[in-house]
């Protein structure tokens, strides 16, 4: 008795496989999960790559060929190729609320001084909505909130400027100007 | 350095903003998206492209759906969401800035 193939499910395609290329199959999928440590979701990269591994193998199977050989898998990973991860997840993304992601204030899109933006951004939250809601807090609070924007405007540390990015508007590279005026003069006078 | 060695990164950098495109055309599948590049400077494999249009997909840039094929399984097929859209505009314009500023220097 001799073991003719394995049954592979492959994603969403089922394949017979002998031994050989069942082999290969196995080692090309494991470099390639090894090759994605760090991205944040290599479980789905993992399965595109397993449907168009059966895709590319059944493609290329001869009519009334069943099981897939090297013959087929090897010239198919050569079509697919190894598996390139992207810089982000080369350089292990930070996740969007983890700490590598500090409370910063953004000055790229923002409409005063980026304190909303930077919330948003920290909290994974619709900045139009934050803003409204922020808005709503003028009117609550009587003008209140202007000093509490104030107050974080001077406390919240701004994120670095994108290198090469887009230039900022009026308003939120003059808030950033003076606070960072006001910031030196203060530690000025402290120190 | 050789002149290869210089264009590489160029092309690996593009790589991104050229799926964009053909992605903000019309819906796709990979292999459209292959056959679009194969041929150009920018040929390249699943295997790339895979880890690409997942990180793009966790960015909110493209989203996809599944569609029944006359042939085999269903297949995934790609398309910019709104904020791709908004980014692939940025990028389209920040491309044609670039490709102006080239041809300004070096008169």
């Amino acid at each position: 008795m001799k073991r003719i193939s394995v049954t592979v499910s492959l994603n969403r395609s089922t394949l017979q496989f002998d031994d050989a290329a069942y082999a290969r199959l196995e080692q090309y999928l494991a470099e390639s999960a090894s090759l994605l440590e760090g991205d944040p979701d290599p479980t789905e990269i993992l399965s595109d790559l397993e449907q168009a591994v059966a895709d590319q193998c059944s493609r290329r199977l001869a009519s009334g060929q069943s099981v897939v050989t090297l013959a087929e898998l090897v010239p198919a990973l050569e079509e697919i190729g190894s598996v390139q991860a992207t810089e982000a997840s080369a350089a292990s993304e930070p996740s969007p609320r983890g700490a590598a992601r500090p409370l910063q204030q953004v000055s790229e899109g923002a409409v005063v001084s980026g304190v909303c933006l930077g919330f948003a951004r920290y909290f994974g939250l619709n900045v139009t909505a934050l803003r409204i809601f922020a808005v709503l807090l003028l009117f609550v609070t009587g003008g209140g909130m202007i000093l509490v924007y104030l107050a974080l405007m001077l406390l919240m540390p701004y994120a670095p400027l994108e290198p090469g990015g887009r230039p900022l508007g009026w308003l939120p590279a003059k808030s950033r100007a003076l606070v960072e005026y006001l910031r030196a003069k203060l530690s000025l006078a402290t120190s | 350095m050789t002149v290869e060695s210089k264009l590489a990164p160029i092309r690996k950098g593009l790589l991104e903003f050229l799926v964009l495109r053909i992605v903000g055309v019309r819906s796709v599948y990979v292999p459209d998206i292959l056959r679009r590049l194969a041929g150009t400077e920018f040929a390249t494999q699943e295997g790339t492209l895979y880890p690409l249009l997942s990180k793009l997909r966790r960015e909110d840039l493209v989203m996809y759906e599944w569609k029944e094929s006359d042939a085999g399984p269903p297949r995934k097929y790609y398309r910019l969401t709104e904020a791709g859209r908004a980014q692939l505009a940025s990028l389209d314009e920040y491309w044609s800035r670039i490709n102006r500023t080239v041809a300004d220097l070096g008169h």
